[in-house]
């Protein structure tokens, strides 16, 4: 059950999603290659943001999808 | 307990110190918005323009204020001569392109402004580079700040796709290794790839020669080549090498002219408007003696400090933006502007004005730099979080004979810089034994007004490093012993020279980053980056079952470093390769004496080697060193295994295990477990390995630990550490400094661990925060002054200090828009507090804030 929940949470490949990572409020670009990009969805109680890197933002969504775009002050 | 900032007394040498602020006035003023009234603008003249400022802060690598964009205007002029220009030498289209975007791109005259010139069509654009990385601008085309029309910037950066340092780089590299270091997890991005850059320009030839001067040498040199082309008897051998030089000097030339037609254009548009449009006589003749200074200068020497103060401007944004893209303000800017101040101030010559007058042309230059924008790649606009971009000028030291380099024009800087209170540029001050107190007292004013600057350099340190590097010199012609003064910082924290010749003209040269934490990380699970990016980040050093003992961790990190530390170098020489046959600097080699007197490119002549490559998050690395060998190898109180699944848990049902990673000895406490490990860590490994690297220069690469803002970006992308850390917190934010909140003895315990570290590094950045009360107390110069003789007798290399409270930070975060000039000090610059995210500002908050015991000032031997 906890496994099945956290696959979910997990980035994961759908070619052609609805709901890429690319415009999910929890991604902000790749500091380089404009086709990756970081999910930053994970948030520590204590503050910290651990990213986790996506290698293609238009073929990769998760359950946590939410379409928007965060301020700057939520970011790093 | 005798706590000065809560008890605001302390028992000392049989006297009981009160620390009331020295200014009365200052009680009646709420501790958190203390910032907000010590702003005191010269003119009101300047006090306009620091309310209209355009800034173009970044933060999470976007722009804060929305109107910001990317303009077109640079690239479209730029696409349009190398399309024109082809079948020419390299060298000569990059003049006619520089000449393309001067001679037709629009002017910008603003309101107020006595210092002009701008580097795009419009006072809230910056121009882009799709010469160089052609994934940074397609980075902004997708942005909400993309250049307009969108169309004709997607075609021109598909034009340059080919034709970029980008791909022309790549090639020659494995994609594995390169899409390791895009991510700028364990390392950053190779130049060609992000675009980024800096540059130290030699102001000095501008100033005092005048660009027309650079011209007719050029010419000269032209003559005297062609003529030993048709001397004879021929000598093929020699003869051929005049042809490339040849066309240097006439790509000179080209961009020479370009830059005396660009400023005069400039000059007549202020004339135009005075005669035209203005109604106001006063700024009528204002503008119409700007039009005279344009026209005059950088064609001419400068003559006064309005002379100076133009052509510097302009030649900084030649070398900085449109010629090419180069982050930093670097210039030794006292020692540059004394001629002018005593010919206008002292003298009254020329330009004749009073030593305010000199005061508000600083204001009026800080708040130009203040609204430069930068087209700079993303990384870099996440990584300077709440800034512009680096921009950090050197004063102070000591000057070619040893003596104290202080005058007047340095402290008309630093009061210009209390008055005005901008985040940008930050300011170097190179202390020696040697400054006068009355500099210094200028230096203690900014840092107590909170600026986080001037951050303070030894003196005597960076000069016997540029006289170390000289010994490495390819042509033999280093700095000498007089010359090896004459240093300012590059960026934040290398040292490189300054003058006519021997600069630093790219960040090929030394910058660039590698994270030691990251490649802990990864050396604990076989090269495999688990946190972040899920692949294979570096090379197989072994299972964690095979590492036995502590050396055997610490060699297999050796060669994960030895992986990264090569690539990063190895990136930053090949780029040096193409910048040279693709990038030449026509203009930037006009102004430099060695590029003049041999015909060559500016990135290809290398007369002063400057190595360097900067090393962050190391103390994160080093406490969790020390952690792992103290509870896994010594005490045998976990095994690797353990640590291993606590940390895949991010220490979630380990909390017993956390508490105790997290108390274990840590760097900064004076404690000799800790620091034994920590300084041969630096010392062996950190600068050891890296020095074993010789780079395009000919010298060993040194490292040079500096945080900027990546601390943030490098420990989002990083689960949890054996120091005790949790997934995704900030790395440590200097280059030696304590991980913060851990420094728990006191500053001089901290001057003490430091100073520990001596071998094989090229500078280390130490941040601090002091306690405000002390430092507003009538104390506080004393208390200050006494630390700083302490920190230069242990032979430390850097210091910085935030005068900031927690209260007022607290009440910025609730209040923003209350606390605009509340300024902070990131990491190597400043920045508004509140144009921080909230994960930046929570790390500066947690940083330890020092107070001083009477142990500690026992130890500093104040007197008071
Ligand atoms: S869709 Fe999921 S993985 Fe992608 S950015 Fe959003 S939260 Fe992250």
């Amino acid at each position: 059950m906890e496994a099945e929940k956290s696959l979910q949470n997990q980035p994961y490949t759908e070619v052609g999603t609805a709901k890429p990572c690319r415009i999910c409020k929890w991604q902000t670009p790749d500091p380089t290659d404009p086709h990756r990009g970081q999910c930053t969805a994970n948030r520590h109680a204590m503050g910290g943001v651990w990213k986790r890197w996506l290698r293609d933002v238009e073929n990769t969504t998760c359950s946590r999808h939410e379409e928007g775009k965060l301020s700057f002050r939520d970011h790093v | 307990m005798n706590d000065i900032a809560s008890a605001k007394v302390l028992e000392y040498k049989g006297k009981t110190l009160n620390f009331t602020p020295e200014d009365p006035a200052e009680a009646k003023i709420p501790s958190d918005e203390l910032h907000e009234h010590l702003q005191k603008p010269s003119t009101a003249r300047t006090k306009r323009l620091k309310e209209r400022c355009r800034w173009k802060h970044a933060s999470a690598g976007e722009f804060i204020e929305k109107s910001v964009t990317a303009g077109i205007e640079r690239m479209r002029y730029l696409t349009e001569a190398h399309k024109a220009s082809e079948g020419q030498p390299e060298v000569i289209r990059r003049a006619l392109g520089l000449a393309n975007v001067l001679n037709k791109s629009t002017l910008v005259l603003q309101e107020d402004e006595f210092i002009v010139g701008y580097h795009a069509e419009d006072p809230n654009m910056f121009p882009l580079y799709p010469e160089l990385s052609h994934m940074a601008v397609q980075d902004y085309l997708r942005s909400d700040y993309s250049p307009q029309p969108a169309d004709e910037a997607a075609a021109i950066n598909d034009y340059w796709k080919p034709h970029s340092l980008q791909s022309k780089c790549q090639p020659y590299f494995d994609p594995a290794d390169l899409g390791r270091m895009y991510q700028v997890s364990s390392m950053e991005a190779p130049p060609f790839a992000s675009g980024y850059n800096s540059i130290v320009p030699p102001y000095e030839t501008v100033l005092e020669d005048g660009l027309l001067a650079r011209i007719k040498l050029a010419e000269k040199h032209i003559a005297e080549a062609q003529a030993d082309m048709s001397t004879f008897p021929w000598n093929g051998t020699k003869g051929l090498d005049n042809i490339a030089k040849i066309d240097h000097w006439k790509a000179m030339v080209i961009a020479c002219k370009a830059v005396i037609s660009w400023a005069r254009r400039q000059g007549r548009l202020c004339r135009i408007v005075a005669e035209n449009f203005e109604t106001d006589p006063k700024r009528q003749a204002e503008l119409l003696e700007v039009a005279d200074i344009c026209h005059r200068v950088p064609a001419e020497p400068c003559k006064g400090l309005k002379d100076a103060m133009q052509a510097k401007f302009f030649t900084f944004l030649i070398c900085h933006a449109i010629e090419r893209y180069a982050s930093g303000y670097a210039q030794k800017e006292d020692t540059l502007l004394w001629p002018y101040y005593k010919a206008s101030v002292i003298d009254k010559k020329f330009q004749p004005m009073d030593h305010m007058g000199a005061v508000e042309l600083v204001e009026m230059e800080r708040l130009k730099i203040s609204e430069h924008g930068a087209g700079k790649s993303r990384a870099y606009r996440e990584i300077f979080p709440g800034s512009n971009d680096l921009f950090i000028l050197t004063v102070g030291g000591t000057n070619a004979k040893g003596e104290d380099a202080c005058n007047d024009m340095t402290d008309a800087i630093l009061e210009a810089t209390k008055r005005i209170r901008t985040a940008e540029p930050s300011i170097v001050f190179r202390y020696s034994k040697k400054s006068r107190e009355k500099t210094l007292r200028w230096v203690f004013e900014c840092i107590r007004d909170g600026l986080g600057y001037p951050s303070i350099k030894h003196d005597e340190i960076g000069t016997a490093q540029m006289k170390e590097y000289a010994k490495f010199s390819l042509n033999g012609n280093g700095a000498t012993d007089e010359e090896a003064h004459n240093w300012v910082n590059v960026l934040c924290m290398s040292p490189g020279l300054h003058g006519r010749r021997k600069t630093q003209k790219t960040r090929s040269e030394g910058g660039s980053s590698v994270f030691p934490a990251k490649v802990l990380e990864i050396t604990l699970n076989d090269g495999y980056d688990w946190s972040y990016a899920d692949m294979q980040l570096g090379p197989k050093t072994g299972e964690l079952s095979s590492l036995k003992t502590f050396e055997d961790i610490w060699e297999a990190f050796r060669k994960q470093y030895q992986y990264a530390i090569n690539l990063g170098i190895s990136t930053k020489d090949v780029s040096r390769y193409f910048e040279q046959r693709y990038l030449q600097l026509p203009f930037v080699s006009a102004i430099d004496d060695g590029c003049m007197e041999f015909g060559m490119d500016a990135c290809a002549l290398s007369e002063q080697p400057n190595a360097w490559h900067n090393e962050v998050s190391t103390v994160v690395a080093a406490n969790s060193l020390v952690a792992i060998k103290k509870l896994v190898f010594e005490e045998k109180k976990y095994t690797l295994e353990q640590l291993s699944q606590a940390l895949k848990a991010n220490w979630e049902g380990f909390e017993e295990m956390r508490v105790d990673f997290k108390r274990a000895p840590k760097w900064g406490n004076d404690d000799e477990y800790a620091d034994s490990i920590v300084s041969r860590f630096y010392e062996e490994v950190i600068g050891g390995e890296l020095r074993k690297i010789t780079n395009y220069s000919g010298a060993p690469v040194l490292p040079t630990g500096q945080a900027v803002g990546l601390y943030m970006e490098v420990g989002s992308r990083m689960g949890p550490t054996p120091d005790g850390r949790f997934g995704g917190e900030a790395a440590d934010d200097g280059g030696i400094s304590p991980y913060m909140g851990t420094d728990k003895k006191g500053p001089t315990a901290v001057l003490r661990s430091v100073s520990k570290v001596q071998k094989n590094q090229k500078a280390n950045l130490l941040n601090q925060r002091l306690s405000v009360p002390i430092m507003r107390s009538k104390h506080g110069f004393e208390i200050w002054n006494a630390y700083m003789k302490t920190w230069h007798e242990l032979n430390i290399d850097h210091v910085q200090f935030n005068v900031v409270s927690t209260d007022e930070m607290r009440a910025a975060q609730r209040e923003p828009e209350k606390h605009s000039d509340l300024i902070v000090r990131v990491s190597g610059y400043s920045a508004r507090f509140v144009d921080l995210p909230t994960y930046g500002q929570n790390t500066i908050i947690a940083r330890q804030e020092q107070d001083f015991s009477a142990s500690d000032l026992e130890f500093l031997n104040v007197e008071i």
